[in-house]
Order: structure tokens, then sequence, then C-alpha cells
């Protein structure tokens, strides 16, 4: 009897409904960025708007890569639907501390995806996320950067002004010579 | 459309429950699904997704509803032709039979991989 599974797909059920669930974060993701980028130019946080637009590009970016590799190993992918989005933040700060703990979520879900890949033997999975947590590193970084300025810095008088304005030069650089 | 008895046409069986029986054509490379007084073609992917929809049934919230209707559950997919007017025992039935061949289809994809995919080398 032939194996129809495996002459339809190369992925197992499990790896491609976690994929899809990944699709579905990262389009959360952009959307919650995105709500990001409508407080801060509501707030008057102009730099802080544009660098939560161009997060909310990247995780689009980041849907459509896990998106076609679904498909392109024979799998279902699913075009997300996005609901419960935060609209409100109680403070510029609030809006940073947001944004790292979603990141830190994001870490660990493709965390738990290659656990899982390393269990099923799934190596071509496996390197496909390589890119995915290796990009986490900067995320992480840069979000975590961005919370710290607001200790860095402070908030006291011209501070959240200042603070928008440095937002935008987070750089991460994963060489140690930083050059 | 009728379909002639299913194994005269060199179908093999996957799984079969007193309800029912699954078989794969290896020359159409598709399912076909007897349950309920027919028998249905279904090609892989549309056979997960008949599996999903019946999964999705809520078999306690139909057997506590009081409601006539729900004495019934229609499974209708688009794209496909077909439908399946189900009371709550041929839900559970159609479950079985669905989930068992799901199964076997996994192992027999697993034999695959071990006695031929990983075997030639070893040979
Ligand atoms: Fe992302
Ligand atoms: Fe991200």
């Amino acid at each position: 009897m032939k194996d129809l599974l495996r002459l339809k797909s190369s992925l197992t059920a499990e790896i491609e409904a976690l994929l899809n669930e990944q699709i579905q974060k990262e389009a959360h993701s952009s959307s919650l960025y995105l709500a990001m980028a409508s407080w801060c130019d509501r707030n008057g946080f102009d730099n802080s708007a544009g660098y939560f637009y161009k997060q909310s590009d990247e995780e689009r970016e980041h849907m459509l890569r896990i998106f076609k590799y679904v498909s392109d190993l024979g799998g279902t992918a699913l075009s997300p639907t996005i609901d419960n989005i935060k609209l409100e933040f109680n403070s510029f700060r609030e809006v940073f501390e947001d944004a790292l703990e979603q990141e830190i979520a994001i870490t660990q879900s493709f965390n738990n995806i290659a656990d899982k890949c390393l269990r099923l033997k799934d190596f071509m999975t496996m390197q496909f996320l390589d890119w995915f947590l290796r990009e986490q590193r900067e995320e992480e970084y840069v979000a975590r950067r961005a919370v710290e300025l607001f200790d860095v810095i402070g908030e006291e008088g011209t501070g959240r002004w200042e603070i928008d304005r440095h937002v935008s030069k987070i750089k991460y650089d994963s060489e140690p010579s930083g050059a | 459309m009728k379909i002639e008895l299913p194994l005269a046409n060199g179908l093999q069986e996957v799984f079969r429950t007193d309800a029912g029986c699954v078989y794969q054509s290896d020359t159409q490379n598709c399912l076909y699904v007897e349950f309920s007084g027919k028998t249905i073609r279904y090609k892989v992917k549309c056979f997960f997704r008949l599996k999903a929809i019946v999964d999705r049934i809520d078999l306690a919230k139909m057997a506590s509803d009081p409601g006539r209707a729900c004495d019934l559950e229609i499974i209708t997919m688009c794209a496909c032709e077909n439908c399946y007017v189900l009371t709550l025992p041929q839900i559970v039935a159609f479950k079985e039979l669905l989930a068992g061949a799901k199964v076997m289809l996994e192992l027999n994809s697993i034999l695959h991989d071990r006695l031929r995919r990983v075997a030639v080398k070893a040979v």
C-alpha cells in the first residue's frame, strides 16, 4: 500500500499544526505592533510610531515565510484571523514592556517547535527554524534595550522625548568587536 | 453516481469497524469512505478535513440539547457535493472509523520509513 501521507506532504500533522499556530502568532504580533504604532502616533511619539510600523511589517514577513514553507512542503497553510488586539496602553513605558513580552513569548514558541522537531526527527523543519531562532536573538535584544532606555534616560522632564528619539537608533550587532 | 464494490477495483482496506470501512486506492492515490449506506471518494487532504470537521462536533452539547433539530448533525464540506446527515451514535461511530483510519495511515507511513526508505542502505 502506497504511503499516501508522505507522498502528499513532507510535514507531519503535528508539525504542520504547530507551524500554523506560529503563522497565527506572527500575524498577531504584526497586528499588535500596528496597534502600538497607532498609540504612539496618538500620543506624540513620532519615532516610536515609525519603529512599530517597521516591526509590524517585519512580523508579517515572518508570517509569510512560515506560510510559504508550509505550502512548499505540501501542507495546508491557514490564513490567520486576528482579534483581541490591545488598543490602549497605560503608559509609554508599558508599550515597550508589552513588546518585549511579546518577543519573549515568540521565542518560547519557536523553542517549543524546535523541541518537537527534534523529537520527531524533522531536521528539515529544524533547519528552517534556524533563521527564526537567530532572528529572535536580535528581536529580544532590541526590545530589551528599548525598555532599558526608560531607566538609562529616565522619564522626567524631556526624558520621554529623548527616549522616543533613541528608540529607532537601537541596533543589534552580533560581532564582539561591534564593528 | 454509484460506486461499485470497492474491493473489486483493487482497493485496499485501511481500517474497518462494524459501522463502515476506509479503503485506499493506489492507482488513484485517494481514499474511499464507506459509511451510512454510501461510499465516497476523498483526496487525502479532503479526508483529513472531513476528520477535522467530525472531530469538532460537540457530542456533549448535542446530547444535552433538548431541541428536535439537535438529534441530527449535517456534515458538509465545501468543494464536496456529498453530505452526511448523522445521528449522535452514528457520529460516534464515524469518529471511531476516521480516527482508526488515520492511525493506520500513519502506521503505514512509519512502516514505509522503517522497511523501505531507511532499510535500503542497510541491505
Ligand atoms: Fe516574528
Ligand atoms: Fe518579532
